[in-house]
């Protein structure tokens, strides 16, 4: 049997990992989004004035 | 029809003539192919002890990588040609069916690959002191090279039209050819070693499965890939 | 393009739910594995991951295919977010099973058939990405993106069979005897049901997100639009 120091230190560190992963795209997603929308405004802006 | 298809033939053939003669004239090519993969070997040499008794086992995978290295640069200058002289357009305008232009340059790519390989092998025969005239290896060369040609000039066509060019092709490649790399390995191995045909067959299987496949399916997918 | 779709909305909520319910359920409902202790629960979502991201691929090259037929612009859009999103779930599935692996087998990497075929699969995903960066015109990019996907999800399963011919006949696992880590423990009733709840999960949070990267995709290509038709 693993000891439980070792094995729960593993799993702590695998978890933390999915989710940093998981967590990290889900930001990126929504930072892409805001950077989109901006883009898309000032596009627009500069389409009326034209 | 008999004219479709004689027209198919022909226009295949042309292409295949067309740069055999250029590289006839200006060599570039296969001179570039070729100090380029005596320098794999020589690196090789001082990257792995090739010592005699290790040589049976690591030569395969010796040879194999330097044809993999070698034949990027083949397939990256041969649509880097067709594509700087404009050929790919006038090719593209004549009327044959697209994939007699994939066919063409496929062939002229294993030509060129073929003829590189048959150098290779006699002078690393002779570094080496292994004799590797055997036409079990020999077979294996063919269709390695086969199935590496028939990936490599679908996705060279499109590698070639991006930005990044000749660095993209190795990377789209590898990934995708390492069946072949592996099978490749393993039949050559088997055979320099005559080892029974009962373990070189699997290994030949996969050789020959996904030649057929991916020349089928390469040759399916180059009218996606010329488009204009 | 405004507000969400109600119907992505339920599906956000619905991950939620479903996800904290897989954490009950990996962190209290599960029984302790006997040999490896509390480290096995990594299994649970490493696995859902491994399956779920095998399914985008796949969802990824039927994508290409119906695009090459149809020409239809949204078709590329789906593709690329099935590949981006499998890549996610590929990452994890890599880097959980890595941490599994150091406790359980000795050793961070083996170069077993499943974890060698999932290192390649990563590579053709970014190789794909790559190759999308590297073309400007938006058809162009469809076009190559789609065969690129063929071509990689035709070589995959033929390179892990071959990966698994050359294992039979060179063991290379340093370790433990068997290197298919899903016969390593047997599993009870109640691991078995938390490995399936875990697998539902992320095949509902792989849709969600689908559904959000579709909807980034279907933006991205409408500022694309108007930036060519302000700056002519």
């Amino acid at each position: 049997m693993l000891p439980y120091a070792v094995s729960i230190k593993y799993m702590i560190g695998g978890y933390i990992v999915i989710f940093a992963i998981l967590f990290g795209y889900l930001i990126s997603l929504f930072v892409r989004w805001r950077k989109l929308r901006q883009d898309l405004r000032t596009l627009e802006e500069m389409q009326k004035r034209q | 029809m008999e004219r479709e298809s004689t027209a198919y033939f022909k226009a295949i053939g042309a292409i295949v003539w067309k740069d055999l003669a250029a590289e006839l004239r200006s060599r570039e090519l296969l001179s570039a192919m070729l100090v380029f993969a005596m320098l794999v070997i020589l690196i090789f040499n001082f990257a792995i002890e090739l010592q005699p008794s290790l040589r049976a086992t690591i030569t395969p995978g010796v040879l194999w990588v330097t044809f993999a290295f070698a034949g990027t640069l083949g397939l990256n200058r041969s649509m880097a040609i067709e594509k700087d002289r404009g050929c790919l357009d006038g090719l593209l305008l004549a009327p044959v069916d697209r994939s007699a232009i994939y066919f063409g340059k496929a062939l002229s790519n294993l030509a060129f690959m073929l003829i590189v390989e048959l150098i290779v092998l006699p002078v690393y025969s002779l570094l080496y002191n292994t004799n590797l005239f055997n036409p079990g290896l020999l077979l294996t060369i063919l269709l390695g090279s086969i199935g590496y040609v028939a990936v490599g000039t679908l996705l060279a066509s499109m590698a070639v039209q991006t930005r990044t060019r000749d660095v993209l092709l190795p990377i789209l490649l590898f990934p995708v050819i390492l069946p072949i790399l592996m099978a490749a390995v393993k039949t050559s191995g088997g055979f320099l070693q005559s080892a029974p045909m009962e373990t070189i067959w699997p290994w030949l299987n996969i050789l020959i499965v996904y030649d057929v496949i991916f020349t089928a399916v390469a040759f399916m997918l180059y009218d996606s890939v010329v488009e204009e | 393009m405004r507000s969400q779709p109600k119907g992505l909305t339920f599906m956000t909520i619905l991950s939620g739910l479903l996800f904290l319910g897989a954490l009950w359920m990996v962190f209290v409902y599960a029984p302790l594995e006997a040999v490896m202790n509390y480290v096995q629960k990594i299994f649970y979502f490493h696995i859902a991951n491994a399956w779920v991201g095998m399914l985008g691929f796949m969802a990824a090259a039927v994508a290409g295919i119906v695009y090459l037929v149809k020409k239809d612009m949204k078709w590329d859009i789906v593709e690329l977010a099935a590949v981006e999103i499998s890549l996610v779930f590929f990452s994890i599935t890599i880097a959980s099973g890595s941490i599994w692996a150091k406790p359980s087998w000795g050793t961070w990497w083996t170069w077993d058939a499943r974890l060698t075929t999932a290192a390649i699969l990563e590579m053709i995903y970014l190789a794909y990405l790559l190759l999308r960066q590297g073309i400007e015109d938006p058809e162009q990019r469809a076009r190559f993106g789609a065969v690129y996907t063929l071509i990689g999800s035709l070589s995959v399963p033929i390179t892990f069979f071959s990966i698994r011919i050359w294992q039979t006949i060179h063991p290379a696992v340093i370790g433990a005897g068997s290197s298919s880590a899903v016969g390593s423990f047997g599993m009870t009733p109640k691991m078995l049901a938390t490995m399936f709840y875990c697998l539902g999960t992320f095949s509902v949070i792989f849709v969600t997100l689908l559904w959000y990267r579709i909807r980034l995709g279907v933006l991205a290509e409408r500022v694309e639009q108007i930036k060519l038709q302000v700056m002519e």
